[in-house]
């Protein structure tokens, strides 16, 4: 198996020391770029397989280098950044991106980011098996429509169903509330968050062994939810 | 002015015109008395004459067609009635004859000269309502303020034809600045020709005259002498401007007024005199409004630029504060990194090192949100949120701090959803911080006792408590606890706490209409309550 390559966009030296270092930790190819377009020019030249991006650039909107690579390409990108604000998080991942990591981070908590995306991007394609998808004591067949848990068939309203199979068919990506809303709601009327929430805590309360402590539909507090593939 | 100048040239052209009229009427009928004798009747003359007086009150004025009047009963009478030739009546029926003549022409005179003067009037009526529209709509059109003003000040000058129309502008201070000018005067100014002259106390000289009009709400007038005129206080325009009438003046001050506030002075010059007749004077009233208003426009324009200009101030300390923040977030970073490599080789000082950082960071957030709670820039999002969605992400964040403490959850999964409207990240910064702080105060054998549940009237509020077995808190403290970097006496230094995580707590809980307590524990130990506003399941699906 070829070493996947992962490129780096980000101002700051003393960062892209850090981010080389945990990457090659992983045995993994690192390329650095300092500017948003000398990184663009990177990520169409040399398709890396991951990119790690500074939202922080002096030359181009870290939200624009996101936007511009997803015209082109579906490579998995994780955003860094400094800012803490829900909207802007939410606005990168309607923008494309697939995860972020606030600075300042733990290296080990990166690795297990970086590799988190690497596994799904290499995932996608090559499991001919997508009507079923398993998390812990999880089993969802997409075709039959059926939820069981531990073998027990659960039983979902059709808007829990359709909530849980947009978030489960987007395994190990976080979803921005208005992505949900417009998924499963769009043509309903009514307020969307306060009825996404709802039905997210219902589904917990079906699905999960500890509603309090969800291991399956995970919070992004602000931003959206998230299915955990790994369980 | 130049126009008065031609009405004079005009006037003696017509008295000329109508005298002569007069004279070639005498003599014509003077030689068909003679040709034609007794066939030429009193009735004949009589008419030929009154058309000609009504001819001259219609085009030269009342005055001419009284005199021409006059004058033809004298002509009437001297040629026409015998004995001719001389003023004296022989038949008394001729005298009847002669009264009706002089009466009807009389009478006819004045009827069409009013009217003449009705037509005139409504003319200049007329131009004035075109005037002012003309300077209501360049007040309109303007797109700024001083644009608007500096319209109104051009209409102003063209419409009195003055040389030179100046509106300065007061501000709150007394400060007189300039706010709108049009056209110049050829000579200089008052205050450098004006020979120094003994005035009365109170009174000012003409070089603080604007200030002195500003203050005290009198027109003023220079005359060409250099010498000053005021009118009273509060008169109106079109008064106080005709009092500079008597002797003419070539400078006119007069104060702009809004709700009785001087806003501003107008000033008019001219090269000569200026007269302004009464449609002038009825014209420069209503201006003068126009320009007081343009001025009050002004001044609110720029109440709303220096509004502009502190929202920018604000901007501009949050910018800055979030360049701080983000630049003290790269070296920590960088710090994590390296302290993480090193402890990977075995040193135990690069874990304190780590949390060292973490502790930096921490505090870097909360004077950040300190800050913007202070200066009421802390956007909060309340929606409607579960609180076991709230529980759960909190648990999550506080597990690397408890470690192998117990957290105990009291929260019944079988009860409908405990539903309240609070802003999810900073609600959950709030409980994170409670969490924190009682895993931090109590012994580490104990364990730490979160609940929620519905409260108050029709389950008004969501409440969260998070319970230990820690000392408590002092009766003094109870309140003090919630100011920012407070800390009780006897708190050991090294908490890691620089006493700002509950100030904040209760500030964000207050922000979304809740609130944080503290009480103390039954048993022994420390309740904090963080109260939120509840929404029912019902409320939900209502419509």
């Amino acid at each position: 198996m070829t070493v996947p390559t992962v490129l780096v966009i980000d101002d700051e030296p003393q960062i892209r020391r850090v981010v080389r270092n945990a990457l090659e930790d992983d045995q993994l190819h690192v390329l650095e770029a300092a500017t948003g377009r000398d990184g663009l020019d990177q990520a169409a030249a040399r398709r890396p397989q991951l990119v790690v991006l500074d939202l922080g650039l002096p030359d181009v909107a870290g939200i624009d280098v996101c936007r511009d690579i997803r015209t082109w390409s579906s490579v998995p990108v994780i955003v860094l950044s400094a800012r803490h604000s829900d909207l802007e998080k939410a606005a990168l991942l309607d923008a494309g991106a697939d995860d972020y990591i606030t600075k300042p981070f733990s290296p080990l908590e990166f690795r297990a980011r970086v590799r988190a995306q690497l596994r799904r991007a290499s995932m996608i394609g090559t499991t001919p098996d997508d009507a079923v998808i398993r998390a812990g004591p999880l089993r969802i067949d997409l075709i039959k429509r059926l939820v069981t848990r531990d073998d027990v068939a659960v039983h979902l309203t059709p808007t829990e169903w359709e909530l849980l199979r947009v978030l489960a068919s987007h395994g190990g990506r976080t979803l921005t509330h208005s992505f949900l809303f417009a998924q499963v709601w769009a043509r309903s009327h009514g307020d969307p968050q306060q009825h996404l929430r709802v039905h997210v805590a219902s589904l917990r309360r079906k699905l999960e062994q500890d509603a309090v402590r969800p291991k399956i539909l995970l919070t992004e507090p602000g931003v959206g939810y998230r299915f955990e593939v790994d369980g | 002015m130049r126009e008065s100048a031609g009405r004079t040239v005009g006037r003696a052209w017509d008295w000329a015109l109508w005298i002569g009229m007069l004279a070639i009427v005498t003599t014509l009928l003077f030689l068909l008395r003679d040709s034609l004798g007794s066939s030429l009747g009193a009735a004949h003359i009589v008419l030929a004459y009154l058309v000609l007086v009504l001819g001259a009150s219609a085009r030269a004025g009342r005055t001419v067609g009284m005199t021409l009047s006059v004058l033809a009963f004298g002509c009437f009478n001297f040629f026409f009635v015998r004995p001719y030739h001389t003023l004296a009546v022989a038949a008394p029926l001729d005298w009847l004859v002669l009264g009706a003549f002089l009466a009807t022409s009389l009478i006819a005179a004045q009827l069409l000269a009013r009217a003449q003067r009705e037509a005139d009037d409504a003319r200049q009526r007329a131009a004035e309502v075109d005037r002012l529209a003309l300077v209501g709509a360049e007040a309109l059109n303007a797109g700024r303020a001083d644009e608007a003003l500096r319209a109104i000040v051009d209409v102003i000058r063209s419409s009195l034809d003055v040389a030179r129309c100046v509106v300065h502008v007061r501000d709150a201070t007394g400060q007189m600045t300039l706010g709108a000018e049009s056209g110049a005067v050829a000579v200089a100014h008052d205050a450098e020709t004006a020979p120094a002259r003994a005035r009365a106390p109170g009174l000012p000289d003409a070089a603080h005259l604007l200030a002195w009009v500003a203050e005290h709400g009198r027109p003023a007038a220079v005359r060409p002498d250099g010498a000053l005129r005021f009118a009273d206080p509060g008169a109106p325009v079109e008064q106080a401007a005709s009092l500079f009438d008597v002797s003419g003046a070539k400078a006119l001050m007069l104060p702009l007024r809004v709700h009785d506030r001087v806003v501003g002075v107008l000033e008019l010059r001219h090269d000569d005199l200026m007269t302004l007749d009464t449609p002038r004077r009825r014209l420069l009233g209503a201006l003068s409004h126009y320009a007081a208003l343009g001025v009050e426009r002004m001044q609110l324009a720029s109440e709303a630029e220096h509004a502009d200009a502190l929202r920018e101030a604000d901007r501009l300390k949050d910018a800055l504060l979030m360049s701080v923040s983000h630049d003290l977030r790269t070296p920590l970073t960088t710090i994590k990194a390296l302290a993480q490599s090193i402890g990977r080789d075995g040193d135990e000082r690069a874990i304190t090192i780590e949390e060292e950082a973490d502790r930096l960071n921490h505090f870097v957030a909360d004077l950040l949100d300190l800050s913007r709670l202070a200066g009421g820039a802390l956007q909060l999002k309340p929606e409607v949120n579960a609180a076991e969605d709230l529980l759960g992400v909190a648990l999550e964040r506080i597990q690397g701090a408890a470690g192998t403490r117990t957290i105990n959850v009291s929260l019944d999964t079988q009860e409908p959803l405990l539903l309240g409207r609070f802003d999810f990240s900073h609600t959950l910064r709030v409980l994170v911080n409670l969490m924190e702080n009682a895993l931090k105060y109590s012994p580490a054998n104990t364990a730490i006792d979160v609940s929620a549940r519905r409260g108050g009237e029709h389950g008004a509020y969501l409440e969260i408590t998070v319970a230990d077995r820690g000392a408590g808190v002092a009766d003094v403290d109870r309140d003090r606890i919630f100011e920012p970097f407070y800390r009780p006496e006897g708190t050991p230094p090294d908490t890691g706490s620089a006493g700002l995580g509950l100030s904040i707590a209760r500030r964000l809980s207050e922000a979304q209409g809740g609130t944080v307590y503290y009480e103390p524990r039954e048993g022994g130990g420390s309740r904090f309550v963080m109260r939120l506003p509840g929404v029912s399941m019902h409320e939900l699906n209502a419509p």
